[in-house]
């Protein structure tokens, strides 16, 4: 592991209200309460990113994949169930009845709600830390997990260790459930470090 | 009531935003990329233009300044799922007349939409 005690410490409070924001983002989309798990953080060879992530959930997945760069960059991933993505665009959608797969309008709703967490998530580490991040498009895949991991790794040298934080969250009263994933490189990290020590020092005022 | 120019990507957004503004009897046009939205702007002349950030094509930042060199009087709610305050002050001096997040909040969109529309 690559991070203090104290360092974990410090970004687990930062994950936790980040994590927060986007529960409250989701909550809001949805009209459901969200639960969110305790976030956990970990540090690992890139080698071993698809096959970690890849236990997350085993099932058939959609993901929204955006890309942030800035003082912190990385990747960041919401992980949702297939069947839960279903059933949370329908209820966005406001479909007339159930339906059973994305068709292209479900597909296009689940990537803005992609958009809407993964910025109120990242936007919090933003304003907390004082640091700027720009966001690219978010993507929606449907390919399997370990295809877009693996081209999330190919062609970055300096991701030779990721750090991967992640929440489960479920959506109460409906089967919608899933992972945010956020992917930074170790050069990433040790600013991420940095801003959170100052952050940190500001909080004891 | 005013006519007002929604400009996002997402039709999910778009929808929001124009039962939202339908309901307070605004008039609704919409665009769904940045060229389109320029275009539209200068045809239309709509009285507020609501607009996104991160858009495929020309991003929400290049639309604003271009309107804003085009008509500086052109008034412009950014909104947007960027959270950053970072972001809003850089909206807010390119000309942007106000800032709102997504999720959308109906009584936030329309309090921004009239204190626009009173500048």
């Amino acid at each position: 592991m690559l991070l203090t005690e104290k360092q974990n410490d410090a970004l687990s409070e930062l994950i936790n209200i980040a994590f927060a924001r986007t529960a409250a983002a989701l909550s809001s989309l949805s009209g459901h309460r969200v639960l969110l798990e305790a976030p956990t953080i970990d540090a690992y060879g890139i080698d071993e990113l698809p096959e970690v992530v890849g236990t997350f959930m085993r099932e058939e997945v959609a993901t929204v994949h955006q890309i942030f760069t800035g003082p912190v960059s990385g990747d960041a991933l919401l992980l949702l169930n297939y069947d839960g993505a279903v059933m949370l665009t329908d209820l966005l959608c406001e479909h007339q009845r159930a339906s059973r797969r994305l068709d292209a309008s479900s597909q296009e709703a689940l990537t803005e709600v992609g958009n809407i967490l993964l910025n109120a998530c990242l936007g919090v580490f933003g304003n907390l830390l004082k640091v700027h991040v720009s966001f690219s498009m978010p993507r929606l895949h449907l390919e399997s997990l370990d295809q877009l991991l693996r081209s999330i790794t190919i062609g970055s040298e300096e991701l030779r260790y990721s750090v991967i934080v992640s929440t489960a969250f479920r959506v109460k009263a409906s089967s919608v459930s899933g992972y945010l994933v956020i992917i930074l490189g170790v050069s990433s990290l040790d600013r991420l470090l940095r801003a959170i020590e100052i952050w940190e020092e500001d909080q004891k005022g | 009531m005013a006519k007002i120019l929604i400009v996002d990507d997402s039709a999910l957004s778009r929808r929001r935003l124009r039962s939202i503004l339908e309901s307070a009897a605004h008039t609704v046009i919409e665009a769904e990329e940045g060229m389109i939205a320029i275009e539209k702007y200068f045809l239309e002349r709509p009285d507020v233009v609501l607009l996104d950030l991160i858009m495929r094509g020309m991003f929400g930042i290049e639309v604003l300044k271009k309107l804003r060199q085009m008509d500086p009087q052109a008034k412009v709610v950014v909104a947007t799922a960027d959270i950053q305050t970072s972001t809003q002050t850089i909206v807010l001096e390119e000309g942007a007349t106000s800032f709102v997040t997504k999720p959308f909040v109906p009584e936030q969109i329309l309090m921004a939409v009239n204190s626009a529309l009173e500048v």
